[in-house]
């Protein structure tokens, strides 16, 4: 009786999470801690695994394209994250203005989110094409004849490639800003109004504060998206010119898929794990300055 | 109950037979090729009763994280293609056997032994050669005639090409297209008795010649103005500037052969040269550059022989000239030899010239890791080719340049 009491109350849901449970040990659990052994290993896939101690940590923090990579993926998160998220704030507070025909641009906005990444990138080479481009046609017409090499240049590169990301994703954060601003009621506007707030009075003391949640969730992911970046880098630009794009999402890709080197993409990563997990909780703290709860 | 024991035997028998037939897996990094190899691969079949060849193909950015893959898990197919810049690194891995004891009794004179070295991994031989290429150099014969100059030939100096530019640019066309790739830049390089790498390949020591190459390439841009800075030429595929027109000369792989054909105005007239040799090379540092797409034995496979007999068909004489269009250099002479593979009629007229470039000494300059300090498939912006982007589009001093790639390929070698 006991023993049946217990079935029902433990092992039946037990039973139904199982399938959830296994997928996240064999799919998370197992390759996190594996690939944290991992970045203590000497490892060539195709060779036998050795255990390294820290020479992978220490490689990295040796290695002459170490600080090239970490400054490259800082300064694509500062082009990105303000770039996407202040673009789909604009977005998202004019749809949600009464603009005529929002519906479709919401949707004409959210296209390129769902578009294939390599198709985008083809329509952009062409744009960025030094010579033939539509962009340095376009400033020769307004009289820049001084044309940018957008891909080929290490100065031009990063700003291109961020300026595809920021394109593709700010349709997305636009939806979840979108969501975040119909929740605000429109009493508060109009109180705003009567007391004659202007537009951007309303915009600061109203929208800001009561779209804070919804805005630091998005800082959040535009910050963890902006080093996981990789489709875009790949395609366009392949990390150069001369490592001018390569971020340490794409590094990492390089060590364990060009050059097999297993135990030190593993170790590559848990930098990028530790970094990411120091700028979230900086985040969270900041939240306590700015986020109305 | 007599017939019907019989017939019992007779199905254990038809079991073991089955049981018996052996499979031999082979793995390709080119559909397109496969395609090609499939009836001779049925030949195989047809010849070796019981013998079943299971292919698999994908491209190469699938092939390689797959084959490694399999090595990981100790699952490596029988035969499978190997470049010649992996195959230090698989070789010295252990993943590779040992060809030589299956080669007993092969001709290996029927082959080219410029194709036959890139397999070597201290003195062991684990890859061999299917087909090679080499780079040449492409030139514009109308262009060439248009300026009243003799066409480049095995005799011509630096000096001598450098002239040629000069002459051959004019307001709508270049003299010479220029790609900092390691077909554009590294026969130059050893031509002109150049090395990067130390002689036991251990570490990167850029020697004067190589230097000189490089210091050479930089002032046809940057001096010279013969030749566009590669970022103006961003958005064209770098093949096509030649067969466009927009360059006179250019050097690249031989198997660019077909592209020229492909995409250059049928009415235009081109041919292909040696690249000319360095004012700094002597008889014992000159070299030509080629390599070979070759195939290896798995160490784990349990049926050698039988994959090395399986390579046999894939590169020997059974296979058609047609197997290997433009410039692939069958790896076997006879075929490579043939009036069909040489295809007289065709442009470029003068196809054997890529054979007296594998009978020269041959120099790949491979080493281990050399993808990632050279710069090759998804590492193609960074290493070597990184730093003569920057020296190229005048960014970069070539010391600074050399500097910087010094210490990053010592770094990777040093792995």
């Amino acid at each position: 009786m006991i023993f049946r009491h217990y079935q029902k109350k433990h092992l039946w849901p037990l039973a139904f999470l199982l399938p959830t449970i296994i997928g996240l040990l064999v799919f998370r659990l197992i390759p996190i801690f594996w690939s944290f052994a991992l970045s203590f290993m000497d490892w060539q896939i195709f060779d036998t695994a050795t255990f390294a101690g820290l020479d992978n940590y220490i490689y990295i923090f040796q290695s002459v394209t170490t600080l090239q990579i970490l400054r490259v993926t800082f300064l694509f998160m500062l082009m990105y994250v303000p770039g996407a998220v202040l673009l789909a704030l604009a977005l998202a507070v004019i749809l949600n203005s009464g603009l005529r025909g929002a519906a479709f641009f919401r949707g004409a906005f959210f296209l390129p989110y769902i578009t294939s990444t390599v198709a985008v990138v083809l329509v952009w080479r062409w744009i960025f094409s030094t010579r033939f481009g539509l962009l340095n046609n376009a400033l020769d017409y307004i009289g820049i004849e001084q044309n940018p090499a957008w891909l080929a240049d290490p100065a031009y590169a990063l700003p291109a490639v961020a300026i595809v990301s920021i394109w593709k994703d700010a349709g997305f954060y636009m939806l979840l800003l979108l969501a975040g601003l119909q929740t605000i009621n429109n009493e508060y506007y109009e109180a705003a109004r009567v007391d004659g707030a202007t537009r951007w009075r309303r915009f600061i003391d109203i929208t800001v504060p009561l779209l804070s949640r919804s805005l630091f969730f998005v800082l959040i992911i535009a910050m963890i998206r902006s080093t996981q970046t990789f489709e875009i880098t790949y395609s366009l630009t392949e990390g150069g010119p001369n490592g001018a794009t390569t971020t340490l999402a794409f590094a990492i890709y390089q060590r364990a898929f060009v050059d097999f080197d297993m135990g030190l993409a593993a170790a590559l990563s848990y930098v990028l794990c530790v970094i990411l997990g120091f700028l979230t909780l900086v985040q969270f703290w900041l939240r306590r300055r700015w986020v109305h709860e | 109950m007599k017939v019907s024991l019989t017939s019992i035997s007779i199905l254990a028998l038809s079991a073991s037979i089955a049981t018996a037939e052996t499979t031999i897996s082979y793995m390709s990094w080119s559909p397109d090729q496969l395609e090609l190899e499939m009836p001779v691969i049925a030949e195989f079949e047809a010849a070796n009763p019981g013998v079943t060849v299971e292919v698999q193909a994908m491209p190469p950015s699938d092939y390689w994280p797959k084959l490694s893959a399999l090595a990981a898990a100790g699952d490596l197919p029988d035969v499978f293609m190997m470049s010649s810049g992996f195959v230090d690194s698989w070789g010295l891995a252990g993943n590779l056997a040992d060809l030589a004891p299956l080669a007993e009794g092969t001709d290996l004179g029927a082959y080219f032994e410029g194709s036959l070295t890139p397999g070597m991994v201290n003195g062991t031989m684990v890859a061999f050669p299917q087909n090679w290429v080499a780079p040449v150099l492409y030139y514009n014969k109308d262009m060439f005639d248009a300026a009243g100059l003799d066409y480049p030939d095995a005799d011509m100096t630096w000096d001598e090409f450098r002239a040629a530019a000069k002459a051959l640019t004019t307001e709508d066309v270049f003299g010479y297209w220029v790609y900092g790739r390691y077909a554009h830049v590294d026969t130059w390089v050893y031509r002109n008795g150049g090395r990067y790498l130390t002689d036991d390949k251990s570490g990167i020591e850029l020697n004067a010649a190589a230097v000189n190459t490089l210091q050479f390439l930089s002032d046809l841009i940057a001096v010279d103005n013969v030749a566009p800075q590669p970022q103006e030429m961003e958005g064209i595929r770098q093949q096509d500037v030649f067969p466009l027109g927009m360059a006179a000369m250019w050097v690249d792989g031989s198997w660019n052969i077909d592209n020229v054909r492909n995409v250059a105005d049928p009415s235009m007239n081109w041919g292909i040269a040696q690249v000319p040799m360095g004012p700094d090379a002597t008889a014992d540092t000159a070299a030509a550059y080629a390599w070979a797409d070759m195939l290896s034995v798995s160490e784990t496979s349990e049926n050698k022989d039988l994959a090395w007999d399986f390579i046999q068909t894939l590169v020997g004489g059974e296979r058609s000239a047609a197997d290997f269009p433009g410039g692939k250099v069958p790896a076997y002479r006879a075929i490579a030899e043939s009036d069909e593979w040489l295809e007289r009629g065709s442009q470029p007229a003068n196809k054997e010239l890529i054979l007296e470039i594998g009978a020269q000494t041959v120099y790949s300059g491979f080493s281990e890791n050399w993808s990632t300090w050279r710069g090759y498939g998804a590492e193609g912006q960074a290493g070597l080719n990184g730093e003569l982007d920057e020296v190229f589009n005048g960014r970069k001093s070539l010391d600074d340049a050399i500097a910087a790639f010094t210490a990053y390929g010592n770094e990777v070698l040093a792995r």
